[in-house]
């Protein structure tokens, strides 16, 4: 079972074999939670946008094209993501007033406190700056991969993502200095 | 604009994914670009902070409720295929069932259509067999026919009448006194009654009468007091026949 590629896997599942699913949520799971605990910076919510994506694995099962999983699923994600968002559109005011609120606080030199401070100034990024970087970054996924999910190019996703990465340093050097 | 140019190439510089030529070009452009320079370091840094974020784990609830929607999803999944099997195990089950009643049933059927035409040969072939019997020459064997012959079911005429035959014309008495003595078992016969009176009136042999007397006084047949009063008047009648006429008489009286 174990040598199965999450494409073969991915195939049976296709073919209605759902078992097999937990399979690919065990080689997935943490992936996909980390992904969207980045972008929404809440466990609750991470944890059932990941349960999400599963489900939608099953419905979308036969949409399946053969190509490669991990894009496949990532693109997934970003429309459960996309779909969250929207729908959360009137709450962000009050979202982002609490993020200010929470720069405010006092400065400490711990480290989970600065990987605090990156999160908060990951929030700061646009949705698709964001985005970029923790693809690129944590989920450690190819420019050439992360070009097929968003549906742009390499070379625009490498101008893309360097740009998203200055802002943030220039952010988070910020939130360090004041 | 070189500078600008220069930094967006960093990140790969940092994750040595840039070509040979533009990898030089870069590491040029750093040794006469002090602020390029500090911008690297700042960037290394950071990307070394941000790389040394671990993957966080979920809390125990994500797989439980993975598993639960999996188990559901595969529940919903299934019906699909399963709903023809039971009607259709249940339909061919009762033609199953239906024809194995038909067989059964025809066959018991069969078998009792059998046993009732079979009875009915035996009870055939037996009232044959005594009504032959009732003529054979020996009186013992006529004795054993009238006996068999209350067996018979009453409506059959023709083994009332061979036994009426035998109580009017056996020679041997006491072949009809054993004829009416099987008689009497039919005596709600109409024909019966009549030949009994008839008998008593015509019949010289003492034990035969007695036998009748007794009879005719059982079914209470009261046609027969006139020949009981011809029997006491008549001198020839013997003493102990009387005697039996006065002990039945009153009982028809």
């Amino acid at each position: 079972m174990k040598h199965l590629t999450d494409e073969e896997i991915m195939l049976q599942i296709a073919n209605n074999k759902l078992e097999m699913l937990t399979l690919l949520f065990d080689r997935y799971h943490v992936r996909m939670y980390n992904y969207f605990n980045k972008m929404v910076q809440n466990k609750m919510v991470s944890e059932d946008l990941t349960q999400d994506v599963f489900l939608k694995i099953i419905k979308y099962k036969a949409s399946y094209n053969n190509g490669n999983f991990a894009a496949w699923i990532f693109t997934i994600a970003r429309n459960v993501f996309s779909s969250y968002y929207q729908k959360t559109k009137k709450e962000r005011a009050n979202e982002i007033d609490d993020d200010q609120l929470a720069s405010e606080v006092e400065i400490s030199e711990s480290k989970q406190e600065e990987l605090d401070f990156l999160n908060k100034a990951l929030l700061q990024l646009k949705t698709s700056e964001r985005e970029l970087i923790i693809m690129h970054r944590f989920q450690e996924i190819k420019y050439e991969q992360i070009a097929q999910i968003i549906g742009s190019s390499e070379n625009a996703v490498k101008v893309k993502t360097h740009r998203a990465l200055k802002k943030l340093k220039e952010i988070y050097f910020q939130i360090d200095k004041s | 604009m070189k500078c600008t140019k220069i930094q967006e190439q960093f990140s790969q510089y940092v994750a040595h994914s840039l070509s040979e030529v533009a990898n030089s070009e870069v590491q040029a452009h750093l040794k006469t670009c002090a602020v390029c320079t500090k911008e690297l370091e700042e960037l290394t840094s950071f990307l070394a902070m941000l790389d040394s974020e671990k993957m966080q784990e979920p809390s125990t609830n994500l797989r439980t409720n993975f598993k639960e929607m999996l188990a559901s999803e595969i529940k919903k999944n299934a019906p699909k295929v399963i709903p023809l099997a039971p009607k259709q195990d249940w339909k061919s089950y009762l033609k199953v069932a239906a024809s194995i009643v038909i067989v059964v049933g025809a066959f018991l059927f069969g078998k009792h259509q059998a046993d009732v035409t079979k009875i009915a040969q035996v009870q055939e072939q037996n009232k044959e067999k005594v009504l032959a019997l009732l003529e054979n020459t020996s009186a013992s064997k006529r004795i054993l026919a009238v006996a068999n012959a209350e067996e018979f079911n009453k409506k059959d005429t023709k083994i009332i009448e061979a036994l009426i035959n035998r109580l009017f014309f056996d020679k041997n008495a006491n072949v009809r006194s054993a004829a009416a003595e099987t008689l009497s078992k039919f005596s709600s016969e109409t024909i019966v009654r009549d030949a009994f009176i008839k008998a008593l009136e015509t019949d010289e042999n003492a034990s035969v009468q007695i036998e009748l007397i007794q009879i005719l006084a059982k079914i209470q047949e009261k046609r027969a007091i006139e020949s009981m009063q011809n029997l006491l008047n008549n001198e020839e009648t013997p003493k102990y026949v009387k005697q039996q006429v006065e002990l039945n008489l009153p009982s028809l009286l």
